[in-house]
């Protein structure tokens, strides 16, 4: 790799980190106050991209928009996706996890029940979108927008940067200077005593699985514009964007956002320099590295408490 | 729960009622969930039909015979089966509806999702059926290799119409059940070389694999003949269902290569070409049979016009011979056929005429195995023969590229190139 190419591989690596970044908070939203992997959650993903191809193909099958109707169409894609995932993840905490909750069922079950409602979503998408890959319609003609130091970049990439830096900084906000943001903290911290403290502990757990599922639909549809859809698309950006959580420190927001985005460009430079079939091997040696000297993650102090 | 209440009620069970409801509820979602199952079984009972057992031609019943199909139906690059199954499916019909068999024809597929580790439990439904006399399959290369020492165990041929991987017919395997009903990758593999060599004068290509055992095979009998060309050759491997070919692709546009080669299949192939294309690299693009379908093309758009996809197969739509083919499948599928639809069909036909030869005895797995071996049969396509090791005998390779949305044919390579 020659020192001026550098760029043409950050640029691609900071698209696919900023995209796992946005799926890896909802991993470690859910985990702050529940203490649970969310498996489910790379469906919610797929749900949100499926959602966008049904409303887009309904809006306008066409080929050509005109400046106009991309943005429109873009901004219909990003609505439709962000609430089926929030409506999916409601539901999925409505009907996966709270009825264990409410019984005080061991930690194993509620794994079980995450891996049984991931298959189900997964196949009942492929029985009613078929089995075989699917792109979503042309949005916009994906043009060079600007160059830095002669790297181009698109209109795709600067949409999903945009999107996701929008996301991590509203996300920050909410959760540090809100009232609901206070509650979530509360609740991660010792639910019990938020409790006691009159946190609605339910309402929190619900909300805060709407806020996961709202990204994680909108980088769904975010990564079908950028590759295209399957039923199973959900698996490997899911199980990276979990690794990048855990790298970051699982539970901990602002380290899932540092864990996606330190996985994506790390994936992107091991093509030009081990090869492209080193690309899951890098960026799991680096997770392996990480948790060596830090087994709670970058920025991950309270895991040993609350475990 | 008002009802059931008031019916334990009449019956006096009217303590036991909460009770019996906690237990019997289990039971009757277990029983529905089982019968649910069960009746799988029973319809294919009833498809075989009761009086016509193995073998059995007493009663004046003509005996039924099977013909096996496995092939990826559903799953990711299911597209290329549900070709070939509709092709072979057709074939069977047609036989049935002429009535001088001296048998009736049952068609019996297997789903092996293209996946090397689904395909030994599908080719096992196909061998546990007895009335399954030989099989058209596997689709693919990787399942292909998984399922063949157990068919050749069986005594059970497997004739693919697609299966390319030049390894599967190597005498190491023993796969000796198994017969390729098409040219091998390495006539794909030096027909996309020679078109690069001498008709395009490359003189640096870049080839990638998909990792697959199809994609390896392919991608090295390509890189070999083009280095015997004296065309420098940069290759890489990109793994399935990578997330982003954005590097791969400004990689290919940063080694000053003047053309490209994919080697894999069209699911992958499509997010490649658009990434090709976003990375500005204009040079020819070449890939296999695995790409070769309107999938590639409605999946990758634009991106992908002008690609060069090879084919061990002729089109259907265009050639004189199978203009009466491309009717009777439109009528009865509602769809064009496509890529090995009509080699399927030949293929279904080729092993129809061998079973003919048996009269109304009883076929047996061997004996239809040795008599495919050594069958020669003029199709719509081509003609087929096999070699002793049950190799396709015949290379020829054809071209077609992709124009405005299309997959164009352009014909054989021998004959484009000159030589």
């Amino acid at each position: 790799m020659q020192p001026d190419e550098i760029l043409d591989y950050l640029i691609p690596g900071i698209m696919l980190g900023a995209l796992y970044a946005v799926i890896a908070i909802g991993y470690t939203l859910v985990y702050g106050v529940l203490q649970l992997i969310n498996f489910a959650h790379s469906e919610v993903f797929m749900v949100g991209a499926y959602s966008a191809l049904l409303a887009l193909t309904w809006i306008d099958p066409s080929s050509n928009p005109t400046t106009f109707m991309s943005v429109l169409l873009v901004a219909a894609g990003l609505a439709v996706s962000g609430t089926a995932g929030a409506a999916t993840a409601f539901t999925l905490e409505k009907v996966a996890y709270r009825p264990l909750r409410r019984r005080n069922a061991p930690r194993l079950a509620f794994l079980i029940s995450a891996i049984g409602a991931s298959y189900f979503l997964q196949n009942l998408a492929g029985k009613l979108f078929g089995r075989d890959s699917r792109a979503l319609p042309t949005v916009f003609e994906n043009k060079k927008v600007f160059s830095v130091f002669g790297t181009q970049v698109t209109i795709l990439q600067l949409l999903i940067v945009c999107a996701a830096v929008l996301m991590m900084v509203g996300l920050d906000y909410l959760v540090n200077r809100t009232k609901l943001g206070l509650g979530i903290r509360a609740v991660a911290q010792d639910a019990e005593t938020a409790g006691l403290m009159g946190v609605d502990i339910d309402k929190v757990i619900s909300r805060t699985f709407i806020i996961g599922g709202f990204m994680g639909g909108i980088a769904g549809f975010l990564f079908g514009l950028h590759l295209q859809l399957s039923f199973t698309m959900g698996f490997l950006p899911g199980i990276t964007a979990f690794a990048a959580a855990v790298v970051g420190g699982v539970g901990n927001i602002r380290g899932a956002m540092m864990g996606g985005m330190l996985l994506g460009i790390v994936e992107s430079f091991s093509s030009p320099i081990f090869g492209e079939s080193w690309r899951y091997v890098s960026a799991f040696a680096v997770l392996v590295l990480v948790l060596m000297f830090r087994p709670t993650g970058i920025l991950g102090e309270r895991l040993g408490r609350s475990a | 729960m008002r009802a059931p209440n008031f019916f334990y009620k009449g019956l006096g069970f009217a303590v036991l009622k909460r009770r019996v409801i906690k237990i019997a509820l289990p039971i009757a979602a277990a029983a529905l969930v089982l019968s649910a199952c069960g009746s799988d079984d029973d319809d294919d009972k009833k498809k075989e039909g009761g009086s016509t057992a193995p073998g059995n031609t007493g009663g004046g019943n003509k005996p039924t015979w099977t013909i096996g199909f496995q092939a990826g139906l559903s799953g990711e690059n299911a597209q290329l089966g549900i070709n070939e199954e509709n092709g072979a499916r057709l074939a069977v019909e047609q036989a049935n509806a002429k009535g001088d068999l001296p048998f009736t024809l049952k068609f019996k597929t297997s789903d092996d999702e293209a996946s090397e580790t689904k395909s030994v439990s599908a080719a096992q439904k196909l061998i546990d059926d007895s009335n399954v006399v030989a099989v058209i399959g596997p689709a693919f290369s990787g399942p292909t290799k998984a399922a063949s020492p157990n068919y050749a165990k069986a005594k059970l041929a497997t004739v693919s119409p697609s299966a390319t991987n030049p390894s599967l017919t190597s005498a190491g395997n023993n796969f000796t059940a198994f017969l390729r009903g098409t040219p091998n990758d390495n006539a794909q593999g030096s027909g996309m070389a020679k078109y690069l060599s001498k008709k395009l004068q490359a003189k640096k290509v870049f080839v990638v694999d998909d990792k697959t055992e199809y994609g390896v095979g392919l991608s090295k009998v390509a890189k070999d003949e083009l280095a015997k060309a004296g065309v420098q050759v940069v290759s890489d491997s990109v793994p399935k269902a990578t997330p982003d070919y954005g590097p791969i692709s400004t990689k290919i546009k940063n080694s000053g290569a003047d053309a490209m080669i994919y080697a894999g299949y069209y699911q992958d192939g499509a997010p490649f070409a658009k990434k090709l294309k976003e990375a500005g690299f204009t040079g020819p693009k070449f890939s296999g049979d695995g790409t070769n379908d309107s999938q590639f093309v409605s999946l990758a758009g634009d991106a992908a016009n002008d690609w060069f996809l090879t084919c061990p197969c002729s089109d259907a739509n265009v050639e004189a011979a199978t203009k009466q083919f491309t009717e009777d499948y439109k009528k009865r599928f509602n769809t064009n056929p496509s890529t090995y639809s009509a080699e399927s069909f030949d293929i279904a036909n080729l092993v129809i005429d061998q079973m003919k030869s048996f009269g109304a005895e009883k076929i047996g797995r061997e004996a239809m195995l040795t008599k495919l071996k050594s069958a020669s049969y003029k199709g719509l396509t081509k003609s087929f023969k096999f070699q002793p090791n049950g190799e396709f005998d015949g290379a020829t390779t054809f071209i077609y590229q992709v124009k405005g949305g299309k997959i164009g044919y352009m014909g054989d390579i021998d004959q484009l190139v000159g030589g």
